[in-house]
């Protein structure tokens, strides 16, 4: 068989499948498509949140286009083009310019934490292109939005109202050490807290930067024995808030109550500590931030979760990450909508107007004001829920009292 | 100058291969010009590493300094004093410069042996990171966000992509003639002389601090231009890449396995595998994230075992034994340092 396909036989069928594959071209053209580009950090250091983000997003945008698509635009189906930036900022910008000018992508979305986002900005905003970040604590570029925490209504008010408030379950904070991760967010929040903690009457008694480097924080944590505070707020990356918490349980410390953010409610620290330490430190004076909670009072998130749990083909549980993506799929899908068409200012312009309010039932954060972009394209309503861990390695709501499942042990 | 850098500059390959890539802006689009524009400044960067560690042995890991110095000093100049960035540009070379010609002092001061002076180097590059982290005028961890680009060249706004691209041509190309000329003047003999056998070179009458500290301070330098340079067109300048002792390790990488002390081989070992991980990232990153580490890890271990002398040493050599061409050029082929 094999010496009937001459040279000149392959020849003489080049035009037919030429025209074969321009109508099978044709064919796929007429299938509307909205290109999304998705950019995330698939290998590296930031790699564990595309690992628990990026199958909830995919499943959303699926599920998005089993639906009809985007009806707007006649059911046009939304096609993620991926990107893998390596957890690298300079390679994020060159991504970025990679999905816009080859991909000629309508959007872009993306984990995209605030290094990125800062590397991402001259791009978009040099091509115009919106672009919706999953976690960056600011939106610098005019074409960026971001679901993230801002560092001062999201991150520091969150943490300096939980400790103002832990007064009133009878346990007044008076002093308070600020201990966050020394880098670009970590500086940011101490700036804040160093003026929302005294205007809920909780006096600063020290500044106790965790340096990113650092192979143990038994030093920091030394130093905080010493002075014995109320409390220890901080935002920190998730290697930062396990050697504390390591260095806290070679020293039995349990004087202070620990506030943070994230890497204090995700499961990656119970792993990371194992069940012994975690369950000494982790279930005593200790709260976290975080977006996502088994057992928040959100029928929506808890409905999502446990779809995604059966049908979703997560690689890990679901966590803040998986939260954060899903969220992020049906702000693209609204704002899709709204546009009504693949010109980059239109959907520029209806990010600016996407809604989603409280109780709707693509509304998966917990935010009681409802999604809505402001003026800064930050979320106008910010806020976190604070969680505890259970021995059993559950979370518990403690604070707002609206999603709330339990007081607040200390 | 010796005839060799003649012979290399008076090579009609050479300018055609330089007309060649000077045309990219008018046929690349705008991602793979990006790309070549990367790929330029690590050629940058490389080239001027060489000079120091190739031509004259000394194995410094600490130039992410002089990087962090030019991009983030400048830019902080510009931003929070609104000195031109320009005179920013010369202000950070300058200081680049005096604490090059320190670490030389240092070297020629306790006769460090190569490890040791790696290691102090790489102690120079945590300590400039950690500064640049902490230190609020230079951005802090944070970093800083330059002014967008209008097109002034007065204000070093170089107008976009084609800009860019020509802006680090020409700086690279500056690093490339400057290698070229210090490797066929007296200064390039007592550098290979010095890294070949120190106390030699010593005896016969070669200035050792003097040497040392000129090519510190002119890889200092260049390194530190190619800082401003690419920090103006990334537009964003971050501590933990442009202070970082990563990168120091990269651009090792990238002229050892080009061959170091050549001039060729570092141009050559940037530009492919700075292009080669960019493409393969861009086209298989999302099926198969990682993929472009595997890769370069592969080639390094290979490059390594089979060429050892680097790919354009290794080249030369066998095109000159099937050619059986005239002797080596100095300019084209220098050997690896001998000293331990």
């Amino acid at each position: 068989m094999a010496k009937n396909f001459t040279r000149r036989a392959v020849l003489a069928s080049a035009p037919g499948l030429y025209l074969a594959s321009k109508g099978a071209r044709r064919a796929y053209a007429q299938e509307k498509t909205v290109k999304v580009g998705v950019i995330q950090p698939m290998s590296g250091n930031l790699s564990p949140y595309s690992q628990e983000g990026q199958p909830a997003l995919e499943y959303l945008v699926k599920k998005i286009n089993a639906e009809g698509g985007i009806k707007s635009m006649g059911g046009a189906k939304i096609q993620l083009v991926i990107a893998d930036d390596a957890s690298q900022p300079a390679r994020t910008a060159s991504e970025a310019r990679r999905l816009i000018t080859q991909d000629d992508v309508s959007m872009i979305v993306g984990t995209l934490l605030s290094a990125q986002m800062l590397a991402i900005s001259p791009v978009v905003d040099e091509y115009k292109v919106p672009t919706l970040a999953m976690w960056a604590g600011g939106a610098r570029a005019s074409y960026l939005y971001s679901l993230g925490f801002p560092y001062d209504r999201g991150y520091a008010k969150t943490m300096a109202d939980f400790a103002g408030a832990l007064g009133n379950y009878d346990h007044k904070i008076n002093t308070a050490v600020i201990a966050c991760s020394n880098y670009e967010a970590g500086q940011q929040v101490t700036k804040y807290l160093r003026t929302m903690l005294p205007e809920r009457g909780i006096k600063v008694v020290a500044e106790v930067p965790l340096d990113t480097q650092a192979q143990d924080h038994t030093a920091s944590m030394l130093r905080i024995r010493s002075l014995k505070p109320d409390a220890v707020i901080g935002l920190m990356q998730p290697r930062e808030g396990i050697l504390l918490m390591q260095a806290r349980y070679g020293m039995n410390y349990h004087d202070s109550i620990f506030i943070g953010n994230s890497p204090y409610s995700d499961q990656v620290i119970w792993r990371e500590l194992g069940p012994d330490i975690g369950k000494a430190v982790l279930t005593r004076n200790l709260f976290g931030m975080a977006s996502y909670s088994e057992g928040a009072k959100i029928a929506s998130m808890q409905e999502l979760a446990a779809e995604l749990r059966s049908k979703g083909n997560l690689k890990s549980e679901v966590g803040q990450a998986t939260i954060q993506a899903a969220q992020t799929a049906r702000i693209m899908q609204q704002a899709l909508e709204l546009a009504g068409s693949t010109e980059r200012e239109a959907i520029n312009q209806a990010l600016k107007k996407v809604n989603i309010p409280f109780g709707d039932p693509n509304l998966y954060l917990a935010r009681a004001e409802g999604l809505a972009f402001g003026d800064d394209r930050m979320p106008k309503d910010s806020t976190s829920m604070m969680v505890q861990w259970n021995a059993d390695r559950k979370l518990e709501v403690v604070w707002p009292d609206l999603y709330a499942q339990t007081k607040p042990r200390v | 100058m010796r005839s060799g850098a003649f012979r290399f500059l008076g090579n009609p390959v050479f300018w055609l291969v330089l007309a060649a890539a000077a045309t990219m802006p008018l046929w690349l689009s705008p991602y793979y010009l990006g790309v070549a524009t990367i790929a330029l400044f690590y050629v940058g960067l490389a080239l001027s590493w060489n000079i120091v560690a190739g031509i004259a042995g000394q194995l410094s890991l600490g130039h992410s300094v002089f990087m962090g110095i030019g991009g983030l000093l400048s830019s902080a100049l510009l931003l929070k004093l609104g000195i031109n960035m320009w005179l920013g540009m010369a202000i950070a070379a300058a200081i680049s410069a005096v604490l090059g010609a320190f670490i030389a002092w240092l070297d020629f001061r306790f006769r460090l042996s190569h490890l040791s002076f790696a290691l102090i180097t790489l102690a120079f590059a945590e300590m400039g990171q950690l500064a640049a982290v902490g230190s609020e005028f230079l951005g802090g961890a944070s970093g800083l966000f330059l002014p967008a680009d209008h097109g002034s060249l007065l204000d070093f706004e170089f107008g976009g992509q084609r800009g860019y691209f020509y802006l680090l041509f020409t700086a690279s190309m500056v690093c490339l003639v400057a290698n070229l000329v210090i490797l066929n003047t007296p200064l390039g003999y007592y550098l290979r002389a010095m890294r070949d056998n120190e106390n030699a070179a010593q005896a016969i009458g070669v200035a050792l601090l003097r040497n040392k500290i000129i090519a510190m301070m002119i890889s200092a330098v260049l390194t530190s231009i190619m800082g401003t340079a690419y920090a103006r067109y990334s537009g964003f300048v971050d501590p933990y890449q442009f202070a970082s002792p990563n990168v120091s390790v990269e651009v090792v990488l990238f002229a050892t396995i080009g061959g170091l002390g050549t001039v060729l081989g570092p141009l050559v070992g940037a530009g492919f595998l700075v292009v080669f991980g960019e493409i393969v990232r861009g086209q298989f990153g999302g099926t198969l994230p990682g993929l472009h580490f595997f890769i370069d890890g592969v080639l390094i271990i290979v490059v390594i075992l089979l060429m050892p002398r680097g790919v354009v040493p290794t080249f030369v050599e066998w095109w000159d034994r099937r050619h059986a061409a005239a002797p080596k050029d100095p300019g084209m082929i220098a050997e690896v340092p001998t000293k331990t």
